[in-house]
């Protein structure tokens, strides 16, 4: 179906350009789509502060021209249980040590004729 | 992050309670929680103002949002929070200062595309405000003239939030086009030219309603159907005086609640009720599940409220009305809060005699068994009728009294209007300092305390022993004795006045007289 390939593109291009924006920010990822039965975490990366390393899952999500909902109040509390669990079976399969974890949720929202606008939302979860 | 707040007003009853909105823009995933017993009107709030937030141009913060409608434990109903809710989002977000705000009271329902709607109750709010030292009242173009009324408080009426914000920023406001509501309440208090010369003969039932319309005395009017009950009922609201300035706000403000455009003037001429007698009790005495509304006898306060067919009300309906009578206020328990409203009215029932209205008529024949008949007229029921000062039959008229009262005019609402007001001045400067100004209204005891008794009293005593009368009755004799006195100009009523009152309150009652005499 041609709206649904259109649908994923949007996804794709929303992942692209939130981890642009990670990565212009200092930021290493280290996973992209990352799937599991569960659902999928989105970009895994390590967030290189003043404090040390801090490994952080983000949740993006993407919307194309004008609408009133915010991308990100899509991202419900069931959404948001899933992602925690991801977070811990990603931990356990890479046997990655980190001291500090985080969850972030970065919005995008693509409006024709205009650049992309990014929100990110740090520790939502 | 950064947070602000609004005032609105949350009426319970015809009572006003200033409310404070607080906006708090936080941390955290997008999301608009609505806090403080919002019901599902007010919880919807979140929807529409979003969406008219967003249509008028402006930003809805991309952030937890969390709005508080204080005090928290008052329970709040209706729509007409949106623009005070809207005012303290876009304060917080730094779109004009907080400060704006400031003894400002806000009033509107908003549409999607960001203009603001008219609203129940605007008068009673403002009075509530203006009472609890605010200055200023933002309110919905179309009702600016409507909330104007109340002194003392500046009136603002915008027409979209784009307005609100021009205004809140002290720039000039973009002009746009009204809203147009589809079936807006319109005004029912549109002026009624009906004249009491337009009813043919019924001298003594147009002097009946000359006497209570003097001393506001309730009225049952009997008799078989084409005769005038309801021509004369709808003719006594004619004959009352405007209310003065105190009444009217009131009446104004109950009409306002009710949801009837008050079409910027306030009411000032006695209000008139007559639901239809399939109506339920709750659209009689007032009703709604959490927040109740005004009700008829409400609508009716300090006017006429007529029942007409009154037998084919439900008994309870009319049994409803026995509290109220007596205490002119209706006291109605919701879950969460009591709502209040005043209830003075003045009550006219109508009934035929039996179902096919032809009992006790001189020359008609009734086809109603007796059985049939005295059903029929207790359905009013004992105590109800013990509350009706007057009761008046009506008798139908004869050919011949037909066609020489077609020639010559009687008399008109505005001669009998003049010695109305003439007897209610005589009341009120006797009542002077009581805290009553009608004869209707005067207690018991200081009606036999602190005015003179007429002479003659053995005649109501004869009748007390007889059973005919009860202690409420001898005071219904007594008011109405006054105000026969009042209207023929004398400083105390007699025996005549007495024996005219008397005759007046036993009437002719089909169907209850012959158990009345056992």
């Amino acid at each position: 179906m041609p709206g649904t390939e259109s649908k994923k593109q949007v996804g794709v291009r929303g992942q692209d350009l939130a981890c642009a924006g990670l990565e212009r920010q200092g930021w290493q990822v280290l996973e992209r789509n990352w799937p599991r039965r569960l659902g999928e975490i989105d970009i895994v990366a390590w967030e290189v502060g003043e404090s040390g390393l801090t490994l952080v899952f983000c949740e993006v999500k993407c919307r194309s021209g004008l609408c009133i909902e915010h991308p990100l109040e899509a991202i419900t509390f069931a959404k948001m249980r899933t992602l925690r669990q991801l977070a811990a079976s990603w931990m356990r399969v890479h046997h990655l040590k980190a001291s500090a974890i985080r969850l972030d949720a970065i919005g995008v929202v693509l409006v024709p004729g205009q650049g992309p606008s990014l929100t990110h939302v740090g520790a939502v979860g | 992050m950064a947070s602000a707040c609004a005032w609105s007003v949350a009426l319970v009853g015809l009572e006003g309670r200033i409310v404070e909105v607080e906006a708090d823009i936080g941390a955290g995933l997008p999301r608009t929680l609505l806090v403080g017993l919002p019901d599902s009107a007010l919880y919807q709030a979140r929807d529409r103002c979003k969406a008219a937030v967003s249509n008028s141009g402006q930003e809805w913060p991309i952030s937890l949002l969390t709005i508080n409608l204080s005090p928290a434990t008052l329970p709040k109903a209706g729509s007409h929070y949106d623009l005070a809710i809207v005012a303290a989002i876009l304060a917080a977000q730094g779109t004009f200062r907080a400060d704006e705000l400031r003894r400002t009271v806000l009033l509107g329902e908003l549409g999607l595309d960001g203009r603001v709607r008219p609203i129940r109750g605007v008068l009673p709010a403002t009075l509530a405000a203006q009472q609890a030292g605010f200055t200023r009242m933002i309110v919905p173009l179309r009702q600016a003239g409507e909330a104007k009324l109340v002194a003392g408080i500046d009136v603002f009426g915008i027409a979209s939030i784009t307005q609100l914000v021009a205004f809140l920023q002290g720039e000039p406001m973009p002009v746009v086009d009204p809203i147009e509501v589809m079936g807006d309440p319109v005004s029912r208090h549109a002026k009624r030219c009906l004249d009491l010369a337009d009813v043919v003969g019924q001298v003594e039932a147009k002097w009946a309603c000359e006497v209570a319309a003097a001393g506001r005395h309730h009225m049952l009017f009997h008799g078989p159907p084409g005769v005038g009950k309801t021509m004369l009922a709808e003719r006594v609201p004619g004959l009352l005086p405007d209310l003065v300035l105190h009444d009217a706000l009131e009446v104004s403000a109950v009409h306002s609640l009710a949801g009837f455009n008050l079409a910027d003037e306030l009411i000032t001429r006695p209000p008139y009720s007559d639901p239809h007698h399939s109506a339920s009790v709750a659209s009689i005495v007032g009703g709604g599940q959490r927040m109740a509304r005004p009700g008829a006898i409400s609508c009716a306060h300090k006017g006429v409220l007529f029942l007409d067919e009154a037998p084919e009300f439900q008994p309870a309906v009319i049994d409803a009305l026995r509290t109220p009578l007596e205490s002119g206020v209706i006291t109605l328990g919701r879950s969460e809060v009591h709502a209040r409203f005043p209830a003075r009215f003045q009550l006219i029932l109508a009934a035929n005699p039996c179902p096919c209205g032809q009992a006790a008529t001189p020359g008609a024949h009734c086809r109603c068994s007796p059985t049939v008949v005295r059903r029929y007229a207790e359905k009013i029921s004992g105590p109800v009728r013990d509350r009706i000062d007057i009761n008046q039959a009506f008798l139908p008229l004869r050919k011949t009294y037909l066609k020489k009262a077609t020639l010559q005019r009687s008399e008109s609402s505005t001669a009998v209007a003049i010695r109305v007001l003439e007897a209610r001045d005589r009341q009120r400067r006797r009542l002077a300092g009581s805290g009553w100004q009608t004869n209707g209204e005067v207690s018991g005891t200081y009606l036999r305390r602190h005015l003179p008794l007429p002479d003659g009293l053995q005649a109501v005593d004869e009748a007390v022993d007889r059973g005919r009368l009860s202690a409420r009755g001898v005071d219904k004799v007594l008011r109405l004795a006054w105000t026969v006195a009042d209207l023929a100009g004398r400083d105390r009523p007699g025996r005549d006045e007495l024996a005219v009152a008397l005759a007046m309150r036993r009437g002719e009652q089909p169907g209850t007289v012959r158990r009345e005499v056992g």
